[in-house]
C-alpha cells in the first residue's frame, strides 16, 4: 500500500466541528459504531474511519468518501459511543460540507451554512415578490373573491419565476453529481465490467429502498424518525403530484383550450390530495421536530442544517395551509400577505435546494445507485 | 514455665457440644495435662462464659488460659485477658467439628480405641494447646534509646512531601539532598500534569511553593549538597554519617525514606530513533528544559510547527525497559499541549503503542484528544529520517489503516524512568550469582582480601548500609532495579526495616501518586519508630514483642541464620557469632528454622514448643483401627485462613490430619519434620505460600528456604528406607480454600499408597 503523506488540515476540523461534528475529537476508535451500524459494509466499514480520517484533518479522503451518503443517521452509533463522540453526528456534518461544497456558485454554500445569512437568503424572494406585489396591485390587497393570481398571476410571475429556478436547480445538480462521481471514482470505486448499469441501479434503488424506506426501517432505534421521515416524504409527493397536474393542466389546457383552473373546487379529488399532502407534512414535521428535541444532547446535536430545513417546510406548510385556510375564511387583508409569505419559503426550499439538506434526496440517490452498481452494501444486505 | 496455672474452657457452641464427646475430651484431659482448671461452657464467647474465665482468672490464679472452640482468627480480641495472662486457641470448630469427614473405620468401641475418631481429634488439638501454653513465657523486649528523627533521602518531589509529611505529623526531619537545590526532576518542569479535579487541565509548576515550605518548617533540617556517607545501626538506633560539603555530620535517625527518584533512560541506545543522529531528535526531559526556556528547534533555532512524540521510546522492549513507566503518556500530552501553545496552526503527532493514562487521568487524555491539533494514532516505527532541518517519520500499522508519513519540525522521545537503584542491584545480582555458582573460587577470593566490586557497591549505593549481608537491599532486579519489595500487600516496604522507599525509585510514577506515596512512607517510618519504642515489630506481625533468642553457649558459629535472613537484621562479629538488632527483625523464625544446633528461640515459640505439640498426637498403632496421622504445618498468613474460609463454607477434608499453625515456613525446622516420623506419623504436609521470583510469601524467602531444607530432608529419610515423598511442600494463597480439601486428601492417599510409616510402634 502506497504511502500516506499526512498534512492535516487544521481548518478543515475546525469548519467540520462548526458543521455539526462538534465531538469528532472524541473518539478513540474502539469501533462500536462501526460493528453496530447495520448498514456499514464489511470492507473499509464507516464510521469508525471517518472518525479518524476526520480527527486527523484528512479533507481529501473525506469529501470523496461515498459511505457519508450510506449513513441514514439514525443516530445509534452516537447512542452506543462510549466516547460521546456521536459519529452519527460526524458523518451528518461530513454531509452538510458536501452541500457546501459540492454545488457552484460557492457563495449559496456559504450563506446556506450558517443563520448570520438568513437575512440575504430570506430577502432576495422577499424583494423579488414585493416588487411584483407593488406592479400588480401597487402593494395593496385587491378586492372581491379571493384570488390568489390578482396580486401574483400564475403564468406571469409564479411560473416564470420558479420555471427560471427549476432549470438553475437543475444544472447546478447536474454538475454537481458529476463531481460526486468524480470524486467516488477517484477514491477508488469503480464499477467492476460485469456490473450492472447505473440507471438500472437507480431504478431499483427508488423501488427497492425510497418508496419503502427499507434502510431507513433497519435502524430500529429511531422509530419515530423513520416514520416522521416517511410522512414528510409522502407529503411531498403527494404535492409534487399536484403540483405537476395542476401545472400540466394549465398549460397543457392551454393548447386544447380547457384549461385547469385554480383555486380547485374543494370538492375536486385533485385538491383532496393537495389537502392529505399537507397534512402528511405536517404530521411528519411534528415527529421530527420532536424527536429532534428530545434528543439527549450528550448523545448527538442538530446542527444549523438540520434546523433550517426543519424550519423552511415548517414555513412551507403553515403559510401553504394558512393561505387557504384564509382564503376560504374570506379574510383578504391576511390571506394575501400569508400567501406573500408562502412564496418566499417556497422560493427559499427550492432555490437553494442544491445546498441545503434537501440536497440528499439527489446526492443521496445517486450514491445509494452508485453503491448497488460498485457491490457496497451494508454487513445486512 | 514453673508457675503458669491453666485453665482450659472447652466451648460446645457452634455444633461442637453435638458432635464431640466432651466428658471423654475432659477426662482424657486430666489425665494427660492436668490442668486446674477444666470447664465446659456453652458460649464461651458470650458475656456468661467470659465472666466465668475471668472469675478464674481472678480467684483461682489462672494465668494460661486454654480456648477450646472457635479458630484464633476470630474472636481474638474477646478472648483477651491483659498481659499477664496468656492465652491459647484450640481450634475444634474449624478443623475439627466443621471440616470433618467420617473416615471409613470400624466402630471404635470394636478396637482398642477410647473414642471416636473426631473425639480423639479434638483431644489432640486441646493437647496441643496445653503443651504449648506449658512452655510459653511472656516476652519482655529490652528496649533501646529510641531517636524519633526521620532521614529522607533525596530533596525532589517525594523527599519534599514525605519531609512536610512527617514534620506535619510531628517528628523531627533531616532531609538530605545530593545537589545543591532542592526540587529534583520536578523544579526542571515547564508545567505539570493535572493534580485536581476535573484533571483536564495543564497545571503550573507550583514546585517553588512546596520547597519553601520545607525551608521555612522549623522541624525539617535541610542538607544540600549532602552525600549519605554510611548507615549503621537499626530502626530507632540509626547512625547516619553525611558528609555536607567538605563537613561530616553525624546523625542519630529513627527510620528513613528512600525517595532518590528516577533518572531518564540513556537515551544514546535509541540511535535507531534517530537519537544522537538527529539533531532535531530530543527525549522528553531535554524537550521539558527547551520548553522552560522557549521552544525552539535546536537544528537552528526556527520556531517549531510540528513535532512528532514516540511513546515507549525504549520501553516495553526487551532489548531496553522491559516495563512501562507509567507517567510517558501523560507528560506526551503535557508536552503536546506546549506545542499547540506555540500557535493556531501548530500540530503535535503523538504515536503509541497503546495510550496508558490510568485511572482519572483519562479525563487528561479526553481533554487533549478535544485539540483539533493534537493527532494521535497507535502506530509501529518504522524509520525517523533527517530532512533538511526537518524529520520526516514513516510508520505503520496505525489506526488509520495505511502506514502514515509526517515530516515535522521536532521528534520528541518519550523515554523512561530508570531508578536510581539499577546500578546497585545489578552489581548486587551480579555478586549474588557468583557467590551462588562459584563456592571455590570465592574462597580463593575471600584469601586474597575483598572483591572490589564489592567496595564498588558500597560506593554507588545510595543508602550505604552497614549491614552484615551487604550495603544495598537484596534482589531488586525481581523489580527491575526498582526498590519495591511486594507489589500491593506491602508497599513501600524494602527488605531492610526502618527503611521505606517512595516516589519514582520504588516504581515508576507521576506526582499525584509520588504524592500519595511519600505519605503512605512517612506513615510507615513513623509506625517504625512507634513500634521500636515499644519493643514490637512493625510488619507484618505488627505489635509482635517476642524475639528471638540465642543460645550462644551452644552456637557453632555457622552463620546460617546471618545468612538466611531475609531481612539482614543480624550482624556477626568476627568469629561469626551472630549479633541481633531487634528492631530489624520481623519475628519470621526464619533464623529459628534454620539453626541446625536449634539455639534459636521464641519466648511464645520455639523449637520444643512445637515439639510437644506434635508428640501430642495420638498416633494409633494400628491403622486400620485408628486411620493414619499426618501432620500438616501450616503457614499463618495464608495457608491458615485459607482452611478456616474452606471450614466456613462447609469444606470436609480427611479426618487423619493434625494442623500445627507456625509463622512461616522459613520457621520450620527439620527437627520438628524428624520428631514426627519418629514418631510414627505417616507424613508431614507443609501448605505455604508461594516462592520464586513472583513469590508471595510474607517474609519473601521464608518459604523458599522451608523448600530447600525440605530437599535435604528428604534425602535423608531415602537413607533411612523412608519415601521421601512423606515429606511435601504445596503452594497456597489466601484465597485458594476451595482446591485445600483437595491438596490434603490427595496426599493423604498419596500416602496411604506407601502404607503405613515403618518408624510406626518404635
Amino acid at each position: 500500500m502506497a504511502r500516506l503523506k499526512i498534512e492535516p488540515d487544521i481548518q478543515f476540523i475546525k469548519e467540520l466541528q462548526e458543521a455539526g461534528g462538534e465531538s469528532l475529537k472524541k473518539c478513540y476508535q474502539c469501533a462500536t459504531c462501526s460493528v453496530i451500524c447495520p448498514l456499514s459494509p464489511e470492507e473499509n466499514p464507516f464510521p469508525r474511519k471517518e472518525m479518524i480520517w476526520a480527527q486527523w484533518g484528512l479533507k481529501d479522503k473525506l469529501v470523496n468518501d461515498i459511505d457519508i451518503w450510506l449513513c441514514h443517521n439514525c443516530g445509534e452509533c452516537s447512542d452506543l459511543c462510549p466516547r460521546g463522540a456521536s459519529p452519527g453526528d460526524v458523518l451528518a456534518a461530513l454531509r452538510n460540507m458536501a452541500y457546501r461544497s459540492l454545488a457552484k456558485p460557492a457563495i449559496l454554500g456559504k450563506w446556506l451554512s450558517s443563520a448570520r445569512y438568513l437575512p440575504i437568503l430570506f430577502g432576495i424572494p422577499a424583494l423579488l415578490y414585493l416588487i411584483i406585489w407593488g406592479f400588480t396591485t401597487g402593494l395593496t390587497i385587491p378586492a372581491g373573491t379571493i384570488e390568489f393570481g390578482k396580486v401574483f398571476p400564475g403564468d406571469y410571475t409564479i411560473d416564470p419565476v420558479f420555471g427560471l429556478v427549476a432549470i438553475f436547480v437543475l444544472f447546478t445538480f447536474a454538475s454537481a453529481i458529476g463531481n460526486l462521481f468524480n470524486s467516488f471514482k477517484s477514491s477508488g470505486y469503480v464499477p467492476k465490467e460485469d456490473a450492472p448499469s447505473f440507471w438500472k441501479c437507480l431504478i431499483d434503488i427508488v423501488k427497492e429502498e425510497i418508496i419503502t424506506h427499507s434502510k431507513f426501517q433497519k435502524c430500529s432505534s429511531n422509530a419515530e424518525r423513520y416514520q416522521g421521515h416517511l410522512l414528510l416524504f409522502y407529503g411531498f409527493v403527494a404535492l409534487l403530484i399536484v403540483t405537476s397536474i395542476v401545472a400540466v393542466g394549465h398549460w397543457g389546457g392551454k393548447l386544447i383550450g380547457h384549461q385547469l383552473h385554480t383555486p380547485l373546487s374543494l370538492l375536486n379529488p385533485i385538491k383532496w390530495l393537495a389537502n392529505i399532502g399537507a397534512i402528511l407534512l405536517i404530521a411528519g414535521l411534528v415527529l421530527i421536530t420532536r424527536m429532534r428535541l428530545n434528543t439527549d444532547p450528550a448523545k448527538s446535536v442538530s446542527s444549523y442544517y438540520d434546523w433550517y430545513l426543519l424550519g423552511v417546510i415548517w414555513a412551507v406548510g403553515l403559510t401553504g395551509i394558512g393561505s387557504e385556510v384564509l382564503r376560504l375564511a374570506n379574510v383578504p387583508g391576511l390571506a394575501y400577505p400569508v400567501y406573500y409569505l408562502h412564496l418566499v419559503f417556497v422560493f427559499m426550499l427550492i432555490a437553494y435546494l442544491p445546498w441545503t439538506k434537501l440536497a440528499h434526496l439527489v446526492y443521496r440517490t445517486v450514491a445509494l445507485a452508485y453503491a448497488r452498481q460498485i457491490g457496497r452494501k451494508g454487513l445486512d444486505e | 514455665m514453673a508457675d503458669r496455672k491453666i485453665g482450659v474452657y472447652i466451648c460446645t457452641g457452634c455444633d461442637i457440644g453435638n458432635k464431640v464427646d466432651i466428658e471423654k475430651v475432659k477426662e482424657y484431659i486430666d489425665d494427660e495435662c492436668s490442668p486446674a482448671i477444666i470447664k465446659e461452657l456453652p458460649f464461651l464467647c458470650g458475656q456468661a462464659g467470659l465472666e466465668e474465665i475471668k472469675k478464674d482468672i481472678e480467684n483461682e490464679g489462672i494465668n494460661g488460659v486454654c480456648i477450646a472452640g472457635c479458630s484464633p482468627r476470630v474472636n481474638w480480641d474477646v478472648f483477651d485477658f491483659g498481659p499477664e495472662v496468656v492465652v491459647e486457641r484450640a481450634n475444634i470448630r474449624e478443623l475439627a467439628v466443621w471440616s470433618y469427614k467420617e473416615p471409613d473405620l470400624p466402630p471404635y468401641e470394636e478396637t482398642e480405641l477410647e473414642a471416636d475418631p473426631l473425639t480423639m481429634m479434638v483431644q489432640d488439638y486441646i493437647k496441643m494447646a496445653v503443651a504449648k501454653l506449658e512452655k510459653i513465657e511472656v516476652p519482655e523486649p529490652e528496649i533501646p534509646e529510641i531517636a524519633k528523627t526521620i532521614l529522607v533521602v533525596g530533596g525532589g518531589f517525594t523527599g519534599l512531601n514525605a519531609s512536610l509529611d512527617a514534620a506535619k505529623a510531628g517528628y523531627d526531619v533531616v532531609l538530605v539532598e545530593k545537589e545543591a537545590e532542592l526540587g529534583g526532576f520536578a523544579a526542571k518542569m515547564y508545567k505539570r500534569t493535572p493534580s485536581t479535579y476535573p484533571f483536564t487541565a495543564t497545571e503550573e509548576n507550583d514546585i517553588a511553593q512546596l520547597i519553601s515550605a520545607v525551608q521555612d518548617n522549623d522541624k525539617i533540617k535541610v542538607l544540600t549538597s549532602a552525600q549519605i556517607e554510611k548507615i549503621s545501626g537499626a530502626p530507632g538506633t540509626y547512625e547516619v554519617k553525611v558528609k555536607v560539603g567538605e563537613e561530616e555530620q553525624n546523625l542519630k535517625i529513627g527510620a528513613i525514606i528512600l525517595a532518590t527518584g528516577w533518572k531518564p533512560y540513556d537515551a544514546s541506545k535509541l540511535s535507531d530513533l534517530g537519537y544522537g543522529k538527529i539533531k532535531n531528535v530530543v527525549t522528553n526531559v531535554e524537550f521539558e528544559a527547551l520548553a522552560k526556556e522557549g521552544i525552539k528547534r535546536p537544528s537552528d533555532g526556527a520556531a517549531v510547527k510540528s513535532v512528532a512524540f514516540i511513546q515507549c521510546a525504549g520501553q516495553r522492549d526487551p532489548e531496553h525497559l522491559p516495563y512501562c513507566s507509567s507517567i510517558c503518556c501523560l507528560v506526551s500530552l503535557k508536552q503536546a499541549n506546549y506545542v499547540r501553545e506555540l500557535s493556531e496552526d501548530a500540530k503535535a503527532y503523538i504515536f503509541y503503542k497503546d495510550m496508558r493514562t490510568t485511572g482519572i487521568f483519562e479525563n487528561y487524555y479526553k481533554s487533549a484528544q478535544d485539540d483539533p491539533g493534537i493527532f494521535l494514532t497507535k502506530a509501529e516505527i518504522e524509520e525517523i529520517v533527517e530532512d533538511g532541518d526537518q524529520v520526516i517519520v514513516r510508520v505503520k500499522d496505525t489506526l488509520l489503516g495505511e502506514d502514515l508519513e509526517v515530516k515535522v519540525d521536532m521528534v520528541v522521545l518519550a523515554t523512561g524512568m530508570v531508578p536510581t537503584t539499577l546500578e546497585e542491584a545489578k552489581l548486587e545480582f551480579e555478586l549474588k550469582q557468583q557467590a551462588s555458582g562459584e563456592e571455590e573460587e570465592k574462597k580463593e577470593e575471600e584469601e586474597g582480601g575483598e572483591d572490589p566490586r564489592l567496595a564498588k557497591l558500597r560506593e554507588i549505593s545510595c543508602l550505604k548500609l552497614d549491614y552484615r549481608q551487604g550495603p544495598t537491599f537484596p534482589d531488586l532486579m525481581l523489580f527491575d532495579g526498582f526498590a519495591d519489595s511486594n507489589y500491593i500487600c506491602f508497599p513501600y516496604e524494602t527488605r531492610r526495616t526502618g527503611i521505606y522507599a517512595a516516589g519514582c525509585v520504588r516504581q515508576p510514577m507521576g506526582l499525584v501518586a509520588a504524592k500519595e506515596d511519600a505519605t503512605g512512607a512517612a506513615l510507615k517510618a513513623i509506625q517504625c519508630i512507634e513500634s521500636a519504642n515499644r519493643g514490637v515489630a512493625v510488619h507484618p506481625r505488627s505489635g509482635d514483642m517476642s524475639y528471638p533468642k540465642f543460645n550462644f553457649t551452644r552456637c557453632t558459629q555457622c552463620k546460617r541464620c546471618t545468612e538466611e535472613c531475609p531481612f539482614g537484621a543480624l550482624d556477626d562479629d568476627e568469629k561469626g557469632t551472630p549479633k541481633p538488632n531487634p528492631t530489624r527483625c520481623r519475628r519470621c523464625g526464619t533464623c529459628m528454622g534454620a539453626c541446625p544446633e536449634r539455639v534459636i528461640s521464641f519466648d511464645n515459640y520455639s523449637i520444643t514448643m512445637i515439639n510437644d505439640m506434635i508428640t501430642s498426637i495420638q498416633v494409633p498403632e494400628d491403622e486400620e483401627e485408628g486411620g493414619y496421622r499426618f501432620l500438616v504445618l501450616c503457614c499463618e498468613n495464608d495457608a491458615y485462613p485459607a482452611l478456616d474460609m474452606a471450614a466456613l463454607r462447609g469444606k470436609k477434608w480427611s479426618a487423619y490430619v493434625r494442623f500445627v499453625p507456625v509463622r512461616c515456613l522459613g520457621s520450620v525446622n527439620t527437627q520438628w519434620i524428624a520428631e514426627a516420623m519418629s514418631k510414627g506419623i505417616d507424613g508431614v504436609l507443609l501448605l505455604g505460600c508461594k516462592y520464586g521470583d513472583d513469590y508471595q510469601c510474607h517474609f519473601m524467602k521464608g518459604s523458599e528456604l522451608c523448600n530447600r531444607r525440605m530437599d535435604n530432608i528428604s534425602e535423608t529419610l531415602a537413607k533411612l528406607q523412608v519415601e521421601a515423598e512423606r515429606v511435601k511442600q504445596v503452594e497456597v494463597a489466601i484465597d485458594d480454600y476451595d482446591k485445600i480439601p483437595e491438596i490434603i486428601d490427595q496426599f493423604v492417599e498419596e500416602i496411604e499408597g506407601f502404607g503405613p510409616n515403618p518408624f510406626k510402634g518404635f
